[in-house]
């Protein structure tokens, strides 16, 4: 007769072999649907599409991986981003550009495209840093839909064109495209990740919402 | 409760076992909770946000220190090791929480995981405090527990 712990073991480790299939192929369908919408838009995509903060000629980028539901991200964005803006950015030694690596949820998706669709009323930076002003917890349904709207609706964009905008996921291609180029390209495997790269191709990784200091010294020594 | 303190840390080595159970967890901690970074240069931060996260951090550390050096003590002196067992169920689920969301463990258990791994992630993120003082309150019962029965099987085997 069978031994009813050893059927109990393979009964379990059917159900998890199941459910690792389930959800490795459900995040894996979201790559598909990248693939069969760019194609579908048949247009080129390229990282030069993405806002700069800051000036264009300036030596050093800043290139910020980010997610707007990640915690660090808002931590780094409270607390040390300013720092930059007002010594580095404001000053012109150096540009910002923000990658979006959407991956803690599906609001996470959606979160990134009202940017872009901010962007094309021209509040691209002022939506970005609205996100991390109102974040609240993970997955916790602050970056709906309806309140994505509504955060466009409190900076006057016109939000007919924008919920336009989000409903054709005009730049769900867009986002897809710059999460692959992050864990490619840039190799993120979290976020906050900051490339910083000068003009003569010198670079600098900083993983992690590290305080200040580090940034001071890492663009001290690429300017 | 004072003299059972007394009769284990006298011992010089149970203090440094203590030190070095404390250490051993708290340098992991704050690395992964993303207080203690090591490249591109050494950085230490702590946020107005954090405190509290800090603090727990110290506090679980300093319990698990106390609460494994205690038994390890107990477990000489009377061969039973029930407790040290408690002590570790407690360290491992104060020092499962606060791994960010969105660092290196959770964004690889997202991507093998999906939609499960990004629900247990968010939640290990959102509940990290209430976890984390579920484990020291855990690890305080564990102290008292193992306080108790040093001083009075100490009576009974001087």
């Amino acid at each position: 007769m069978a031994n009813p712990k050893k059927i109990a073991v393979g009964v379990v480790a059917v159900i998890l072999v199941a459910a690792v299939t389930i959800s490795f192929s459900s995040y894996m369908s979201d790559f598909d649907n990248v693939q069969r919408s760019s194609q579908d838009e048949g247009k080129t995509i390229t990282l030069s599409d993405i806002p700069v903060l800051g000036s264009q000629t300036a030596t050093v980028t800043i290139i910020e991986i980010g997610d707007y539901q990640c915690p660090a991200c808002k931590l780094w964005f409270d607390n040390t981003r300013q720092d930059i803006i007002e010594n580095y950015i404001e000053t012109g030694k150096a540009n910002l550009v923000f990658i979006d690596m959407p991956f803690i949820g599906a609001d996470s998706i959606s979160a990134a495209e009202a940017t872009y669709c901010a962007n094309d009323q021209g509040m691209y930076w002022e939506y970005h840093a609205s996100l991390y002003q109102l974040q609240q917890h993970e997955n916790d349904g602050w970056a709906n839909i309806d309140r994505l709207t509504a955060i466009a609706f409190n900076l006057g964009l016109e939000t007919e064109q924008f919920s336009e905008c989000m409903n054709s996921k005009k730049y769900f291609s867009q986002i897809s495209f710059t999460k692959q180029k992050a864990s490619t390209d840039f190799e993120a495997n979290s976020t906050p990740t900051f490339i910083i790269v000068n003009t003569s191709g010198t670079a600098e990784r900083i993983v992690g919402p590290h305080p200040y200091s580090t940034f001071e010294k890492a663009l001290d020594s690429l300017l | 409760m004072n003299n059972t303190f007394g009769t284990v840390y006298s011992n010089p080595s149970y203090i440094l076992i203590a030190i070095g159970i404390f250490f051993l967890l708290f340098f992991p901690l704050i690395t992964i909770s993303e207080f203690l970074f090591f490249e591109p240069f050494i950085a230490f931060s702590i946020y107005p946000e954090t405190i509290l996260s800090f603090l727990l951090i110290v506090i679980l550390s300093f319990f698990s220190a106390l609460a494994v050096s205690m038994n390890i003590y107990r477990v000489k002196l009377i061969k039973k090791t029930k407790k040290i067992g408690s002590s570790i169920i407690g360290t491992i689920i104060g020092a499962s929480a606060g791994a960010c969301s969105c660092g290196p463990i959770a964004f690889s258990i997202i991507t093998t995981f999906g939609t499960a791994g990004s629900i247990a992630s968010s939640f290990l993120s959102v509940y990290e405090i209430p976890i984390r003082l579920t484990s020291i309150g855990i690890l305080g019962i564990v102290i008292f527990v193992t306080t108790k029965s040093l001083s009075r099987e100490c009576k009974i085997n001087p």
